[in-house]
């Protein structure tokens, strides 16, 4: 299927960035888990052979590769999703005063937001934030555990694990409003109805048609 | 009311006895071991004083490997410091941060002394303590065991002048009482170890108690909010279907209006 936007569905996605969020959603996934098997008792046993301290270093690769993936791969959405996920607008600000109501499902009263909405962009650079606090200290706990001081450590750790907390917290607020937003095919297929975005979106909308008149008509 | 050893370094004679029967008792294989002669050495040829160190764990009351450890492997019960080898992940914060170097990491877990729990609850005594031909271990309730070893020390005092009780107030007090014959430095025993590092503690106290609850009520009140916001999503959806179907409705209903 050509990526272009039919009638009734606007191509929210394209490949790539479906793919480096599939590396991205992956390896966090294992390094959740495995990272869980070294601090909690009930997953001890997974760790203790050693099989899933391999794993965590292997799924720690794949995640450091992310955005080195993005920039080799679509330089182009790499550039936009850094831009806009620190840009914030008037619209913005007014949106987080409303966010209540799109946390409770309620759509119809926000303002009109961009390509990506305020909270969207605050999860974004929350979780390049906190992916940078935790790559760094994860890196240090790798190559140089054995010439860290005990405080050194005790902090060391404390900072990754409450990295970790921080992303894992917010996957869970991601997962909500994908279940609540019925969201999931935009990661899937790369397309989403129309209809939602001119609702959730409408300033992207509104920038999408104006970019296709523009081309069309020269 | 806590237990602890006796360990009077003026009669242990190195006979390594409690080495081994430390290691059958326990059944420990080849490889891991709770107690370990490490021969000490100060002066310059000729004029060289030799000694040993009796290592094995010193359970401190304040024990930095409790606090490190995040599965709860490692605990106090007491007054000793116990692991519990199958809730070990094997992480290595503990061999990493123990202020004596104890804990070891063996078959992918920690491995240290637990003061034999499982003879001292059955009413017997440690391996280590029941096999001494020396009669320089002694294991009992914690307060008796330091007045003897004050005693031990006060009796050394006119052969040994700098003889000392080690152990009454380090690391919050430990689990293992020595009787020294000479300052600590001289077996390479730090006269006072590092505490426990703050952020151990707060990650023990503090961070790891709160994750666990921040990610339990997260992941329940979205879980409940997630149903109702769905709800609501659709309902508001349905809403504005109508209210769109219903002004084309109008609007044709109006243009039927202007042709007529």
């Amino acid at each position: 299927m050509p990526e272009t936007n039919s009638g009734r569905t606007i191509l929210r996605y394209r490949r790539v960035p479906r793919i480096i969020h599939a590396v991205l959603a992956t390896s966090f996934l294992l390094l959740l888990f495995t990272g869980l098997a070294l601090v909690w008792g009930p997953l001890a046993f997974i760790a203790a052979g050693g099989w899933s301290r391999y794993l965590h270093r292997i799924a720690a690769v794949a995640f450091i590769a992310v955005p080195v993936l993005y920039v080799v791969f679509d330089r182009k959405s790499a550039k936009e999703i850094l831009v806009d996920s620190f840009k914030y607008d008037a619209d913005d600000v007014a949106w987080f005063k409303k966010m209540y109501r799109y946390t409770l499902g309620r759509t119809a009263e926000m303002p009109p937001q961009g390509r990506l909405n305020a909270g969207q962009k605050l999860h974004h650079s929350a979780v390049i934030v906190f992916s940078a606090f935790i790559v760094t200290t994860g890196i240090i706990m790798w190559g140089f555990k054995s010439s860290l001081s005990a405080a050194m450590l005790a902090w060391t750790a404390m900072i990754h694990d409450l990295s970790m907390l921080s992303l894992a917290l917010l996957l869970v607020g991601h997962i909500f409003f994908t279940y609540v937003y019925q969201a999931w095919s935009s990661m899937a297929t790369g397309y989403v109805p129309k209809e939602d975005m001119e609702l959730e979106h409408k300033k992207w909308v509104e920038e999408l048609a104006q970019e296709t008149a523009d081309t069309s008509s020269p | 009311m806590a237990s602890a050893f006796l360990l009077d370094m003026s009669r242990c004679v190195g006979c390594e006895a409690c080495v081994v029967a430390c290691k059958v008792g326990n059944e420990l294989p080849t490889g891991r071991q709770y107690i370990e002669l490490i021969e000490q050495t100060s002066g310059t040829f000729p004029d060289l004083s030799g000694g040993f160190q009796n290592h094995r764990c010193y359970h401190c009351t304040d024990a930095t490997c409790v606090a490190v450890c995040p599965t709860g492997a490692l605990f106090k019960d007491d007054g000793l410091t116990r692991l519990n080898r199958d809730a070990c992940s094997g992480c290595g914060y503990c061999v990493q941060s123990c202020p004596y170097g104890v804990p070891k990491m063996s078959d992918g877990r920690s491995s240290k002394c637990d003061a034999c729990a499982s003879n001292v609850s059955g009413g017997g005594s440690p391996w280590c303590v029941s096999t001494c031909p020396g009669k320089a271990l002694k294991y009992g309730n914690r307060d008796e065991i330091l007045a003897e070893a004050k005693e031990r020390v006060a009796a050394l005092k006119t052969r040994h002048p700098n003889a000392q009780v080690y152990g009454e107030t380090q690391a919050g007090g430990l689990g293992l009482i020595l009787v020294l014959p000479d300052d600590p430095e001289t077996l390479n025993i730090p006269a006072d170890p590092p505490p426990t590092p703050e952020a151990a503690n707060l990650w023990k106290n503090w961070v790891q108690p709160i994750s666990m609850g921040s990610t339990a009520v997260t992941v329940v009140g979205l879980g409940v909010l997630g149903v109702i916001a769905r709800r609501n999503h659709v309902a508001e959806m349905k809403e504005i279907e109508a209210r769109q179907a219903a002004s084309i409705a109008q609007s044709g209903a109006d243009e039927g209006g202007d042709d007529a």
